[in-house]
């Protein structure tokens, strides 16, 4: 066996090799350049998000943290949420981003259960895309950009929520719930990507640069909570602790949804009275 | 300008290398269509769901990578370990491996939804994500198997009319140890990386454990040689003609054997650990019900053991077996069938097991549920036909076994 293996005789002078160090370290440099540097002609695409994921401790000191608190004991099941957020958001009411189940306590009592888009500090779809399609905004938001989503589908496999919808075709039937429970406030989505819940992100911003609060003016809060005939949810600035619902969190008793996996979700569920 | 004459022969075909032909453009053709419904229609005709996202394609995908492994475990054999009398493989090996890649990347062209926004990862870069890496070093390491196979091309007589070309590629012969080397970085990250692409997602009791990237990766290590081995045995068998010294085909056998086994024994500890001793609730029901409810077990038991492991380790190890090419042409076959159920199994059986939430049942939405459309095994065949013709051009056409000085 040993007089077989005889070694390769590697050809290489040192010229050689610190021409290849030179190419190689020359083409990262270029490389760098053309997609994310100063040469880049995507420069003017959105290069902000081409930024790291800022930690969550940092994006917690930014003026801004939306929330929600969920109040499972109010909840009496109507779906308006759901209704409401497919008109606003022209969303497919059969694959809603705003789901309502019905359940059952462990001790049989029935409840409702309804689940928009958790926006977690540390979002799991976030750290799988491979574009930074879905991104946190400074806010804390977890958002999408449409004309960056690939439609690999990593973030649906990975959301532990199942909070995210495909565009599987075109959607060109009419929407059910328009005009009745809304107007249709932002645009269609294509074919071949990813949607989510945005906590009504064009209504925050819109309020915000007119000087309204998002929770407690209804034109800055989102669709879903507005229209809870119930007052079961309530939204606002979490890193405010005189919003709304800070009040809410400082005075229940909360739980958030899978805490074990440390997503560590902006929505919180007040429990019904009579348990979980 | 130099003048080469180059003299036409006429072609040469045969009744069955015609009918292999046809069989070859009918799969091709079949392909064709479908990706033309695929891109026109959109993802709505396959039958996957927002419950089972992934399906077949990425089951391809990941066996075409994993198939494709010869290439850069051969390539270190012979550039890093310095045994040189693996080099009469390399070049069919490279060659296979160049083959499971393109095919991998068509397959995921067909699966994104937006496939015009394909180049998009090397645009924007989340250096979080596995996919964006695994994306990265998929198309790094096609460009250094490119690289490397380029002097085989231009060897042929086609190219003799431009001899500068071979010139070129006689200098990248010379970074042939070069690239191999770091082929075999790139590679051993993404090949563990497609594991880590299932064993990171906390959300899926079934996927989330360390042992996958480890168990990707000894996969696809005992399994990739086996398969150039029994591919060059396959074609000896079609051209009469001796293409690799058998001693050399002998050893790759017995690595692949050896190398199953190493797989086996991650398997059987990884087992133990989660189902048995480490069962969290969550594994547990996942695992009843995919059990109740899915063929799981029986994939898992008799295609990833007894046919993936079992068979091809007795027939790779056993003297009285591992000496007849029949043989080992089964064994590999086996032990590739071994590698596709298994990445179906974890692809689909991780996805049937739905997400859990709420905070009042668990379970409350129905376990997925998938089986393939028409059109998504006729892109799969396609696809195969790619493969197909690939390999019969690259052996008609290339100098893939060198003359042995």
């Amino acid at each position: 066996m040993k007089n077989k293996k005889t070694k390769v005789k590697v050809e290489l002078t040192r010229r050689d090799f610190l021409i290849m160090a030179g190419t190689a370290g020359g083409s990262v440099v270029v490389a760098q350049a053309l997609t994310t540097g100063p040469l880049s002609p995507f420069s003017n695409l959105k290069q902000g998000q081409l930024e790291g994921i800022e930690s969550s401790a940092a994006r917690s000191k930014n003026t801004f943290r939306w929330g929600m608190v969920i109040d499972l004991h109010k909840c009496i099941g109507c779906e308006y949420c759901l209704r409401a957020c497919s008109a606003t958001n022209d969303v497919d009411p059969h694959r809603p981003w705003n789901i309502v189940v019905a359940e059952k306590t462990s001790n049989g009592q029935p409840f409702f259960f309804s689940r928009p888009c958790l926006h977690c500090q540390e979002a799991p779809c976030v750290e799988v895309c491979p574009v930074k399609a879905t991104y946190h905004r400074d806010d804390g938001l977890v958002v999408m950009d449409y004309d960056r989503c690939i439609g690999c589908r990593y973030c649906e496999v990975a959301c532990p929520y199942d909070a995210r919808v495909f565009n599987w075709e075109n959607r060109t039937e009419g929407n059910p719930f328009i005009p009745t429970w809304g107007i249709g406030e932002v645009e269609r989505r294509p074919r071949g990507v990813i949607e989510k819940c945005t906590f009504c992100i064009h209504r925050i911003d819109a309020g915000l640069k007119q000087g309204m609060m998002p929770g407690v003016d209804r034109e800055a809060t989102p669709a879903c909570v507005n229209i809870c005939p119930v007052g079961a949810r309530t939204f606002g600035n979490l890193n405010d602790p005189d919003s709304p619902v800070s009040v809410v969190l400082a005075q229940n008793a909360t739980i958030r949804l899978r805490e074990e996996l440390g997503t560590e979700p902006n929505v919180y569920y007040i429990p019904p009275e009579e348990g979980l | 300008m130099a003048t080469v004459t180059v003299e036409r022969k006429p072609l040469n075909i045969s009744p069955g290398f015609l009918a292999w032909l046809a069989f070859i453009a009918l799969c091709l053709m079949i392909g064709l269509i479908a990706a033309i419904q695929v891109f026109t229609r959109g993802l709505v005709i396959t039958n996957m769901s927002d419950l089972v996202p992934w399906g077949l394609w990425i089951t391809i995908d990941l066996s075409s990578i994993a198939l494709g492994a010869g290439a850069f475990t051969l390539s270190a054999v012979v550039y890093l370990f310095g045994i040189k009398r693996f080099q009469s493989i390399i070049r069919l090996a490279v060659f296979v491996g160049f083959i499971g890649y393109t095919s991998a990347l068509l397959t995921l062209v067909m699966d994104i939804g937006r496939p015009d926004r394909f180049w998009h990862p090397w645009v924007y870069w989340n250096v979080h994500s596995v996919l964006w890496e695994i994306t990265w070093c998929i198309t790094i390491y096609l460009a250094i198997m490119v690289l490397e196979f380029a002097p085989v091309v231009f060897e042929t007589r086609f190219f003799r009319r431009w001899p500068w070309l071979l010139d070129i590629a006689h200098m990248m012969h010379k970074l042939a140890p070069v690239l191999a080397i770091l082929g075999l970085m790139i590679s051993l990250l993404h090949q563990s990386s497609l594991g880590a692409t299932y064993g990171i997602v906390k959300s899926r009791p079934i996927w989330f454990k360390p042992s996958m990237p480890i168990m990707f990766i000894l996969s696809a290590v005992a399994v990739g040689p086996a398969l150039t081995m029994a591919l060059a045995f396959l074609i000896e068998g079609i051209t009469r003609k001796r293409t690799v010294p058998h001693d050399v085909l002998y050893t790759i056998t017995r690595f692949s054997g050896l190398g199953l086994l190493v797989y086996a024994y991650i398997k059987f500890w990884d087992l133990a650990a989660v189902t048995y001793y480490g069962r969290t609730p969550a594994v547990s029901q996942a695992l009843s019900m995919l059990s109740d409810q899915t063929p799981y077990n029986f994939g898992f038991w008799f295609g990833e053991i007894i046919i993936g492991i079992l068979i091809p380790v007795l027939i790779f190890l056993l003297p009285s077996l591992n000496r007849k090419p029949i043989n080992l042409i089964m064994g590999a076959a086996c032990a590739v069938i071994g590698v596709v159920v298994n990445r179906w199994n974890i692809t689909v059986s991780g996805l049937f097991v739905p997400v859990s939430y709420s905070p009042g049942t668990i379970y409350q939405l129905a376990p997925g549920q998938y089986f393939p459309s028409l059109v998504e095994w006729a892109v799969g065949l396609g696809i195969f036909g790619y493969a197909l013709l690939m390999l019969t051009l690259g052996i008609r056409y290339l100098p893939l076994f060198p003359k042995t000085k």
